[in-house]
């Protein structure tokens, strides 16, 4: 028997979550062995995309049927998907989980699979209320009516964007006849406003991106890892890909990134809530991605995993509280993840997040990379406040669980390893200034810490609440007329 | 005026009405409402694009006899109507999840007011 072409392995990929899934939903005692495959038969892909192994477009159904491109802007966020999804299922091993937790994490995980490769507007819509509505009955996994209301709150949200982003893939189709993502170039600027209205939401990028916070901070640490990990990735990889065929969208994403980098940051240097400042900081990063569609894919990874491992260790923060954070002594299975995560983060060589930077500075033009530089003085500032808490000294009595979390313990040496592989590879002098670049950077953003922790008592020290829900709902508004009025 | 151009407008005005009453409404079983409101608006759409070529659904009734030929009627458009076939069984799935959730929170605050849910108030409350 000949082995089976690429396309056959491709479809097999991309059918294995569901598959697994629904066999999961029969034999409960294999779910978390068939999670950890399906991880595992993503991140093979990943890496057989990267080696050139497989075909880099697939058309199925003939001319309006579904495409997809598992190209080299897919292969990172693939990667992304395949280890926080594996994170969360080995970080979650030894304990029971609510539920059909692994049953809705296999179904998030195709969905996310599938939209990172889709390229046209009917599969991407299918795909994203696909990781919509799995993401929803995650959140819902605590039944408590908190989670009630923001798991309501998402899916409304969530489902309205997808019906606006529809109304702009019917117009596309009425000028172009074809629901191709190279098609919306020609289709006008109302079209394109109203289907960035609905990714830009889904990416959860500046005014549109006001559900994610709240939505972030409140869920159980699992989903919070895999919301702010990878979920939010499902609207940006479209939006890179738009932006490559669509010269109105490159001239305006930027611009939006900036935007929406600057409010994630100023909010989350005035945050009072620990897994708040790290869901703040979730939007101001990934405007950072959208800036440069060549640099966002490797920028993602490197903020994907080191955001997942910081959610998932904040499950064992002793409080989250930022006003007495550093009088907590944080046991060493919190204390080194929180270190390296936010280190990465914050772009310190040599680990992926470096890297990461080192390639967006390369291909942004001078002003924009000078302002890249201020908002990383500033994330650095962000995570300054996580860094006073102390080592805890004395093994505390033992706990119920191991104290190092193996899902938390693959994230970082995926952060260290990918890191080194990063440094063999693109090795050149020009790195040792972006370095030194990188430990200026560090300490102007301590300084700028220090600066600012006497001012966070003054009672005016505060920004306005923008999360109820009119808020949320009026800033898609004001971000859609915008770019209708804005986009030529 | 184009009867397609005046369709389509008041089509696009009931998506606006839509998105006004989620807006707008306190009640959150009436912002669910809102939301169906901008769903039928563009199942309508989807309808109207493929009803742009013909009104005759393309199916072919009987088999034709050999050497015959089919009458040109004019068809619609098959591929948007496949398409909007797809988001009213999503759409339709998600109005049934928001529904429960909503009965749910009804014993919270039984006349749903938006307030009681919002602004963090349920905090004190949900963590009773």
């Amino acid at each position: 028997m000949a082995p089976p072409s690429g396309e056959t392995l491709l479809i097999g990929w991309l059918l294995l979550p569901y598959t697994a899934a629904f066999l999961a939903a029969l034999l409960p005692p294999l779910a978390r062995g068939l999670a950890l495959l399906c991880c595992l038969a993503t991140g093979a892909v990943a890496l057989a995309i990267q080696a050139g192994a497989l075909p880099a477009s697939l058309s199925l159904l003939g001319p309006y049927g579904v495409s997809l491109q598992p190209d080299g802007l897919a292969a990172p966020f693939l990667l992304l998907n395949a280890l926080v999804c594996g994170a969360v299922v080995l970080d979650s091993w030894r304990r029971t989980l609510p539920g059909p937790f692994l049953l809705l994490l296999m179904v998030l995980h195709g969905g996310l699979a599938s939209a990172f490769v889709a390229v046209d507007l009917v599969s991407l819509y299918v795909t994203l209320e696909v990781v919509g509505i799995s993401a929803f009955l995650l959140i819902l996994g605590s039944r408590s009516e908190r989670s009630l209301w923001l798991a309501l709150r998402y899916l409304l949200i969530g489902n309205t964007v997808m019906t606006l982003y529809l109304v702009g893939a019917a117009v596309v189709y009425l000028a172009q006849g074809s629901f191709r993502l190279e098609a919306v170039a020609g289709a006008g600027a109302a079209a394109l406003a109203l289907l960035l209205v609905g990714l830009l939401t889904k990416a959860g990028l500046f005014l549109s991106g006001l559900w994610l916070p709240r939505t972030h901070a409140e869920a159980p640490a699992e989903v919070s890892a895999l919301l702010s990990g990878v979920v939010v990735a499902a609207g940006i990889v479209p939006l890179l890909r738009l932006s490559g065929v669509v010269p109105a969208l490159a001239a305006v994403l930027p611009v939006i990134g900036l935007a929406s980098a600057g409010l994630g940051l100023v909010f989350a240097l005035v945050e009072a809530d620990a897994k708040r400042l790290l869901a703040w900081s979730t939007l101001s990063q990934m405007g950072l991605v959208v800036l440069a569609p060549a640099a966002g894919g490797l920028y993602a990874l490197g903020h994907g995993l080191a955001k997942a491992a910081l959610f998932l260790v904040a499950r064992r923060f002793p409080g989250r509280d930022l006003a007495g954070w550093a009088r907590r002594p944080l046991a060493a299975g919190v204390w080194v993840p929180l270190w390296i995560g936010s280190l990465s983060i914050v772009g310190v060589p040599p680990l992926l997040g470096f890297f990461a930077k080192a390639g967006l500075d390369r291909t942004l033009p001078g002003p924009t990379g000078l302002l890249l530089s201020l908002l990383t003085v500033g994330t650095a500032a962000v995570y300054a406040r996580l860094w006073g808490a102390p080592l805890q000294e004395a093994a505390a009595p033992a706990p119920a669980e191991s104290a190092w979390s193996p899902g938390v313990l693959l994230l970082l040496a995926a952060l260290v390893l990918l890191g080194a592989a990063e440094a063999s590879r693109s090795w050149s002098p020009e790195l040792l200034p972006a370095a030194a670049k990188a430990n200026l950077v560090l300490a102007a953003g301590v300084g700028l810490h220090r600066l600012l922790q006497p001012l966070r008592h003054r009672p005016w020290f505060r920004l306005p609440d923008l999360e109820a829900f009119p808020d949320l709902v009026g800033g898609m508004g004001v971000v859609g007329a915008g770019l209708l009025v804005w986009i030529r | 005026m184009d009867p397609f151009r005046l369709l389509e407008l008041l089509i696009l005005v009931a998506v606006l009405v839509g998105f006004v009453g989620l807006l707008l409404r306190r009640n959150l079983f009436l912002k669910v409402l809102a939301m169906d409101v901008m769903g039928s608006a563009v199942v309508a759409l989807f309808v109207l694009v493929a009803a742009r070529a013909g009104l005759r659904s393309p199916i072919l009734a009987a088999p034709l006899a050999p050497g015959a030929v089919a009458a040109p009627l004019p068809m619609a458009d098959p591929i948007p109507q496949a398409v909007i076939l797809t988001a009213i069984v999503i759409g339709l799935s998600i109005q049934a999840l928001l529904l429960v959730v909503i009965t749910r929170l009804a014993r919270v605050d039984p006349s749903l007011d938006l307030a009681s849910f919002d602004a963090g108030r349920l905090d004190a409350e949900g963590r009773r």
